[in-house]
């Protein structure tokens, strides 16, 4: 059975401008050198300890060139260089134009909601690296927690020469702003 | 090397407890503005019990389960999670994996975290191997 998000809605806004997009290359962009400083701050702060992601030298002899990311750090960066200007982003503090549309301007609320990743190749500091985002799924589904749509986007991380370091497929969950239906 | 696990082996479990520091830092590192990650009035706001941890950090810790029980012998190749259940900082989270099977010098893992509640908030599966653990 097929179900719509309720005519009228922010997310039935949101739906009916966003559907129709769905199989488009949203973006494809550099997203600069990922830089040993960046790696070691991810580490450290999910509590990974491991000297890999740190020392050069323990990375060199665990037979990686130079200090690896922990497994998702590539899927958790939420903007890359010096990100959106505060006037750009929205009430929530999700950026307007980020990769993920999430209906600039009309105030839904976003959530992740799962992620499938296929780890290709380590991924290193000194890696200059190329981001494609293409939309593959836009879902309505009525949840216990009421109407939400579900988008899903690809996103292939690739290095410079074209060898392709992730590729993940990102779900978020979007739902009207609260008190509406 | 997959002679040294059996399926239903668990790894040992990853006792967490997230702190409203660490999600501050995790915004901060990932450069996310996202505000029910940092600020609590405004979560409250969206409906929720408090600041909710990302999603991504939820990830990462079931992760370590695996790079932390397995060992640098082995490299996660793919992962698949779902998020059931928000959870809310500070928060005491335990994740467990299980291996359910064995391929040659492959293995799948599977993935869930307990919150203090008692809910699965969070659960999925990797795969894992031993070839190629290191470029």
């Amino acid at each position: 059975m097929s179900f719509t998000p309720e005519p009228g809605t922010p997310l039935a806004v949101y739906y009916a401008e966003t559907r129709p997009r769905t199989g488009a290359v949203l973006s494809r962009r550099s997203l600069g050198t990922l830089d040993p400083v960046t790696i070691g701050r991810y580490a450290m702060t999910i509590g990974a300890t491991d000297p890999v992601h740190y020392d050069p030298a323990a990375a060199r002899s665990a037979g990686y060139a130079d200090v690896v990311a922990p497994p998702n750090l590539l899927a958790a960066m939420v903007e890359w260089g010096i990100g959106t200007p505060e006037d750009r982003l929205q009430p929530d503090g999700t950026p307007v134009d980020g990769d993920v549309p999430v209906g600039g301007g009309l105030g839904l609320r976003v959530m992740g909601a799962g992620e499938e990743m296929e780890l290709v190749n380590p991924v290193v500091a000194g890696t200059e690296l190329v981001l494609e985002t293409t939309l593959e799924a836009v879902t309505p589904k009525q949840t216990r927690g009421g109407t939400c749509v579900f988008v899903t986007t690809l996103n292939t991380f690739r290095s410079a020469d074209g060898a392709v370091l992730n590729r993940n497929r990102r779900t978020v969950v979007l739902r009207n702003p609260a008190g509406e239906s | 090397m997959s002679d040294n696990f059996r399926v239903g082996d668990e790894l040992p479990r990853l006792r967490h407890t997230v702190t409203t520091f660490q999600l501050f830092r995790y915004s901060a590192v990932t450069w996310n503005p996202h505000r029910i990650h940092f600020d609590e009035p405004h979560a409250r706001e969206e409906g929720h019990a408090g600041l909710a941890l990302h999603s991504h950090l939820r990830a990462a810790l079931a992760l370590r389960c695996i790079t932390e029980g397995l060992g640098p012998a082995w490299r996660v190749t793919n992962v698949d999670y779902r998020l059931r259940k928000p959870v809310y900082a500070p928060a005491e989270v335990v994740y467990t994996a299980r291996i359910t099977v064995i391929d040659g010098d492959s293995m799948t893992v599977e993935l869930s975290e307990e919150s203090p509640s008692g809910e699965v908030g969070f659960e999925g599966t990797a795969r894992v191997s031993t070839t190629g653990a290191a470029t």
